[in-house]
């Protein structure tokens, strides 16, 4: 545990060095281009180290998927927050949608992986490329070659990122052996109730088959994984109904909102009754 | 295909990751649009997060708050495009220093000098920098004489 940590530590000084070199502000009478090179030489250094720490979920294609999505997701967010304009930001971060998109896959979320490229890559970004375009400054606006406060940014981001190392590398790694005894670092909620009731039926066992309703889990009683879209809709809208019905009433209330904020309002045109100003 | 505990783990660190680096691009940049675009991909790290506690513990909680999680975002892309379209009109900036004034009462500002944190432009090459082209094919009949002479 402490060669991750200590790892953990480098990984971190490392990439935060290289995203401080390429966040965009004056690095004293060093040219631009090369500071950004050196940056994304560091960074890119940093995410090899950390990609020490991923372990592949199966052989061959799945395994490189797996690494191909990650480091993508890793390298689009850093290009996502550094670029000096916003339509290249606007494109890096819809190639990170698609990456988690392929992330979502590989973890058994086929429906939320389309879900994702479909809402985000394809409502969320387009809205965002408009607005830009509405809003954009001809040239190089002065503000895309700034960064404020870049020095005390990239410390608290990566200090907070150690933390959540620190934490994540509180279970220690795999002993030798395979099969569940290796996934007793982290009980899951399905074997808890094979563990309370080890030794026969137990009242704890009742109370925690009870606690997760059977339309909650992704396999049924047989240990069989029910079809994916089937599954989902059918926790969505037992399990989940009032929380669906929030998230409609919720959208709806942010299309008035965005339309009652967007909407140009008419100057208000002084009469003749009413000498006094108007706002 | 199992899930096991050491691709928990992975899926965390990338979701950490990512969620980290959302965090920085909202502190660092002073564009609004950037700034919201950050927030969204902390949104993307978390929902990495989510979906993998809930693959692991076999229930579909995880997919289920995904799904809010994406419902929210596109509320708040709307809102907050609206907000920075009205906030465009105002000042014709989408810096976000401008709106310094909007801050507690006791808190002193923020002091920023433009001109002397912003990287310098690359200058980029004018005509002299552009490609000669080779001369190809046969080269047509042409005065090579000034015009001297009035020619009707």
């Amino acid at each position: 545990m402490n060669r991750d940590l200590i790892l953990a530590v480098f990984v971190v000084v490392l990439g935060a060095s290289g995203l401080f070199l390429m966040l965009p502000h004056k690095h004293g009478l060093a040219k631009p281009r090369k500071a950004h090179a050196v940056g994304a030489g560091l960074a890119g250094l940093a995410l090899l180290l950390f990609a020490s720490y991923w372990s592949a979920p199966g052989p061959w294609i799945s395994g490189l998927f797996f690494y191909a999505c990650a480091a993508a997701a890793l390298a689009s967010g850093a290009l996502t927050v550094t670029s000096r304009d916003p339509i290249h930001s606007a494109l890096w971060f819809a190639a990170v949608v698609l990456s988690t998109s392929g992330l979502f896959l590989i973890a058994g979320a086929s429906f939320l992986a389309v879900g994702t490229v479909i809402v985000y890559a394809g409502a969320i970004i387009v809205t965002f490329l408009f607005v830009i375009m509405l809003a954009q400054m001809e040239g190089k606006a002065i503000y895309d070659r700034a960064a404020r406060m870049p020095f005390r940014a990239t410390w608290t981001c990566f200090v907070l990122f150690l933390g959540v190392l620190w934490s994540i590398f509180q279970i220690p790694p795999a002993p030798a052996v395979n099969g569940a005894a290796a996934d007793a670092r982290l009980p899951r909620t399905g074997e808890l109730v094979q563990k309370a009731n080890a030794a026969g039926r137990t009242a704890v066992g009742d109370v925690v088959a009870r606690a997760v309703r059977p339309t909650a889990r992704i396999a049924d009683e047989e240990g069989r994984v029910k079809p994916h879209v089937a599954g989902l809709g059918e926790t969505l809208y037992t399990d989940h109904l009032v929380t669906v019905e929030l998230a409609g009433g919720l959208l709806f209330v942010a299309l008035v909102g965005a339309l009652a904020i967007a909407t140009p309002k008419p100057h208000a045109r002084p009469t003749a009754s009413t000498p006094a100003a108007n706002a | 295909m199992d899930f096991t505990f050491d691709m928990l783990r992975s899926y965390l660190l990338v979701g950490a990751a990512l969620t980290a680096l959302g965090m920085l691009g909202f502190l660092a940049r002073r564009n609004l649009i950037v700034m919201f675009l950050s927030a969204e991909m902390m949104l993307q790290g978390i929902a990495l997060t989510l979906v993998a506690f809930g693959r692991y513990h076999g229930n579909w909680t995880g997919q289920v708050f995904t799904i809010v999680i994406l419902t929210v975002a596109a509320c708040e892309a709307s809102i907050a495009l609206a907000l920075i379209l009205v906030l465009y009109k105002r000042r014709s900036s989408l810096d976000v220093t401008l709106w310094r004034e909007i801050r507690e009462p006791g808190q002193p500002e923020a002091s920023i000098d433009l001109t002397e944190e912003a990287e310098p432009v690359e200058a980029v090459g004018g005509p002299e920098t552009y490609p000669q082209l080779i001369p190809a094919g046969i080269e047509p009949d042409h005065p090579r004489d000034a015009w001297t002479v009035r020619r009707d």
